[in-house]
């Protein structure tokens, strides 16, 4: 219980500190909100009333008291840009955010475990000689040229799948759950979501791959051939199972960072997520929003944080074991 | 001439030997005063403005064959605005753009707005130009109600600055835009002056050819708010265009003209009379009363509710209702552009929805920008039926209205990948390219491939690129220095090289898409007409090349402080 009270302390710092950070980090940047403005009818006069309008007139050490003291009653403030409270904003682009994040992890991960496992075994095979780089190579492209070229090819030349966006146009829907679970929808996130799974498959498959092959090394792998068991069921119920362990952790660490990283993926498939929000906040300088997307974003990293530790020693008791001596 | 030739031609001529400007001479170097120090080009990044970064490598390629030493410093946006803006003494010069919007079809928001000496301290006139002779006739242009002597006042106001070259004008862009003829009657398209088809007219008028009944656009920026009384950027007006009404709209061949005034008189040049169309009504079906009218002329002003419409109400002394149709304005001045910047720019709201909460909106911190109306409710030609922001905006067509639109629905759709855009267009997903920053010669070579479906439109923009030079700071502060700047840019090349051919050469703040008032032979007379003409105005103004560099002409010592 502590231990678990301790985390979240650490937890609140961090977000403390992002916070405070991005709070100075926009207000030191060159520039400020009033240039979005500027036009041939703009004066000095219309700059103050922007100004006194986004609360920027007042001291700095002010705007930071009235800052943190919004966060901590969860008001993430009104964007300068939209004038609609940020959490509005946030709320409405999470859930595309999280669909193609949860997707594309779910399918790099259930594919990176499998492969990896099988690769473990494969060691030394021209299968490996061949898998191995190939999973490299689609790490190390960038992911906007894995998601344009499979734009190109599978939407632009063969006009299997959508160009851009979540929806058909103009789609109705009479939920936002019906809109999640629509097959226009699904439709439209399986380009987006490959494309994300490509890149991330890569570090599912190499983690496991190296863990089973310390792994198979263990004499209970060793008891498990001599047993005569077969080849599926001694990876899959015996070496895997033991090699999780660090496959878990990063899959939760990858859902957290995987939230605010989706900035490229979303610009390709013009995909209305949270990382385009951010985006188009910091270009805009629209400090409460863009402050707003940083600490979701670290609030969702933060937690997934915790969550790996969690489960860590869910699936590992020595951990928690160790934790108590 | 292809890009890629223009580029080789560019470089080519950067090879050639360097024409002496007096030489280097010992004479020379006795009589010339000090040498001109690095100046220094601001200019958006290559990835942010490809077009204009490339012009901005052409022209210091050109400006270093005077002897000048140029640094090219690309800058964020938003770093480049602040400099130019609120440090205004620091910077050289400049890259620009005005870009085009309906109400700078009339040419008085450039011309007064941008040079204008009331303007230097903290308006447009950020480059400091200040010329009596100029102040006087951009004031008469705008109190002059007689068009014919108001357009020969325009022109001289172009030689002016032709003269003076406070810029050094570089193209007007031109829009490439495409609609989807298979989904709409070729001949219905309409195109404005200086916009092309992405125009309130077009949308109104676009006539379905099937089944598919729906304007599907796209916007490569999101629409931010959709508000009567604020616009954070350009796809925002598209929608309020569309959603609120106007007492004129900016017609197609860039004039005003009646739209929710069916009438419009002007006994003299303070006041000006609006009648109102009859049966007009509001979205929720309430009518559209003189007193709505009224009230949506005043809101702007009240207080600080609505910083971005407040300047367009300041020159309204009055705005009444005589009767029940009629608004009779009283203006502190004459003002020609009154019809197009007010009358045609402020949307008409219904005074029961905003008058309560303007009264609330007095005593809270935050203005009317900051009100939200989940539907929000004018009595445009279009209705709004949502917003999802960074992915679509979709409106219907309001069965109502006097000029109710031929499609059923208008839906932007936000693409911010330009080749994803040519996808969805060549997939049907969107039926009108409106909004297309990339490869010209990718939309001709799909409209030639697809001559059944794809229709193509160029327009030469309202808007003009340009470099601002900094008045303040030697040596832009001659005006000699100025003009030999601007002889020597080879617009034609820029226009085919960094444009790509998608655009026209420019020497006037008043684009030709703008016939009325643009003078038609401007671009010729550049003083000085190239770059050997720059040499020469240079040699006449007393500046001198010793050993490369350009020197300031006897007597004359560089005392400005090099921008950092």
């Amino acid at each position: 219980m502590k231990r678990f009270a301790g985390r979240i302390a650490h937890a609140a710092f961090v977000l403390w500190a992002v916070a405070t950070l991005t709070f100075l980090l926009f207000r030191l940047m060159p520039g400020d909100p009033t240039l979005n403005f500027l036009s041939d009818s703009f004066s000095e006069e219309m700059r103050a009333d922007l100004l006194e309008s986004f609360g920027l007139d007042k001291p700095l050490p002010e705007q930071y008291l009235i800052y943190l003291g919004s966060l901590l009653q969860g008001d993430l403030g009104v964007s300068f840009l939209q004038k609609r409270p940020v959490l509005d904003i946030l709320l409405a682009a999470l859930p595309n955010t999280a669909a193609l994040t949860i997707t594309a992890l779910v399918i790099a991960y259930a594919f990176g475990i499998i492969a990896g496992a099988f690769l473990a075994f494969a060691r030394g095979t021209v299968t490996e000689g061949i898998a191995i780089p190939a999973a490299l190579i689609t790490r190390a492209a960038p992911e906007f040229w894995l998601g344009m070229l499979l734009l190109s090819w599978l939407s632009f030349a063969w006009g299997i799948f959508p160009s851009a966006g979540a929806n058909v146009a103009g789609s109705e829907f009479t939920s936002e759950w019906a809109r999640l679970t629509s097959a226009d929808f699904l439709w439209h996130l399986i380009l987006p979501a490959l494309t994300l799974a490509l890149y991330l498959q890569g570090l599912p498959l190499l983690l496991m791959r190296a863990t089973m092959l310390e792994v198979l090394n263990d004499e209970f792998i060793v008891m498990a051939r001599m047993k005569g068991l077969s080849r599926w069921a001694i990876v899959m119920r015996h070496a895997a199972r033991n090699a999780l362990l660090p496959v878990a952790t990063a899959f939760a660490l990858g859902l957290g960072s995987s939230f605010g990283g989706n900035v490229v993926i979303e610009t390709v498939f013009s995909w209305p997520g949270l990382g385009r929000v951010l985006v188009s906040a910091v270009q805009g300088a629209d400090y409460p929003l863009a402050q707003g997307a940083f600490i979701m974003i670290a609030a969702v990293l933060v937690l997934m944080n915790m969550v790996a530790d969690l489960l860590y020693a869910w699936l590992d008791p020595r951990v928690s074991v160790g934790a108590r001596r | 001439m292809n890009r890629r030739a223009m580029l080789l031609a560019a470089s080519a001529l950067t090879g050639l030997s360097r024409l002496p400007l007096g030489g280097g001479s010992a004479q020379a170097q006795a009589a010339q005063g000090d040498p001109i120090r690095p100046l220094v080009l601001l200019t958006r990044p290559q990835a942010a403005a490809p077009a204009a970064y490339q012009a901005a490598e052409l022209i210091a390629q050109e400006w270093r064959k005077l002897g000048l030493q140029i640094e090219l410093r690309p800058l964020p946006n938003q770093q480049m605005s602040q400099v130019v803006w609120y440090e205004r003494q620091r910077w050289d010069f400049t890259m620009w753009q005005m870009v085009g919007r309906p109400e700078r079809g009339d040419p008085d928001e450039m011309v007064y707005n941008l040079l204008h000496s009331a303007n230097i301290a903290t308006g447009y006139n950020f480059v400091g130009y200040n010329n009596p002779a100029y102040d006087r006739l951009a004031e008469a242009q705008r109190s002059e109600m007689d068009q014919a002597r108001r357009q020969a006042l325009v022109r001289q106001v172009q030689e002016v600055v032709n003269q003076d070259q406070p810029y050094a004008f570089l193209v007007h862009p031109v829009n490439l835009q495409a609609f989807n003829k298979q989904v709409f009657v070729e001949s219905s398209a309409v195109n404005q002056a200086g916009l092309g088809i992405r125009n309130f007219w077009n949308w109104i008028s676009l006539q379905p050819t099937g089944a598919q009944r729906d304007i599907i656009v796209n916007s490569t920026e999101p629409v931010k708010a959709t508000n009567p009384f604020y616009v954070s950027g350009a796809p925002d007006s598209w929608v309020t265009d569309l959603v609120w009404d106007r007492l004129m709209r900016v017609g197609p061949d860039g004039l005003p003209q009646p739209w929710a005034a069916e009438r419009v008189v002007q006994p003299d040049p303070l006041h000006i009379e609006c009648t109102l169309r009859d049966g007009m009504a509001f979205h929720n079906g309430d009518p559209v009363t003189a007193e709505d009218v009224v009230f949506s002329f005043e809101a702007p002003g009240t207080g600080n509710e609505s910083p971005m419409y407040r300047p367009f109400v300041q020159n309204i002394a009055s705005v009444v209702a005589t009767d029940p149709k009629t608004v009779r304005f009283t203006l502190k001045r004459p003002d020609a552009a009154f019809r197009i910047a007010v009358l045609a720019k402020l949307n008409i709201v219904q005074k029961k929805t905003w008058a309560p909460v303007l009264a609330e909106y007095q005593n809270r911190p935050e203005n009317l920008e900051s009100y939200v109306e989940e539907r929000p409710i004018g009595s445009g030609p279009y209705r709004f039926v949502r917003s999802r922001v960074n992915e679509e905006v979709v409106l219907e067509a309001n069965p109502n209205h006097w000029a109710k639109p031929k499609a059923d629905r208008w839906i932007m759709r936000i693409i911010t990948n330009t080749e994803a855009t040519l996808g969805a267009f060549r997939r049907g997903e969107i039926n009108v390219l409106a909004d297309y920053f990339g490869d010209p010669d990718l939309v001709k070579e799909m409209a030639e491939a697809n001559p059944r479906m794809i229709a193509v439109r160029e327009e030469v923009d309202i808007g003009f690129q340009f470099v601002g030079m900094n008045l303040r700071r030697a040596p832009f502060s001659d005006a000699a220095f100025r003009r030999a700047l601007s002889a020597s840019v080879n617009r034609e090349m820029m226009a085919g090289a960094a444009w790509n051919g998608q655009a026209v050469p420019a020497n006037s703040m008043v684009s030709p898409a703008l016939e009325a008032w643009h003078d038609a032979g401007i671009v010729g007379r550049v003083p000085g007409g190239n770059l050997d003409g720059a040499k020469r105005l240079l040699q006449e103004a007393g500046y001198r090349v010793v050993n490369g560099k350009l020197h300031y002409p006897a007597g004359v010592r560089e005392t400005t402080t090099p921008f950092q």
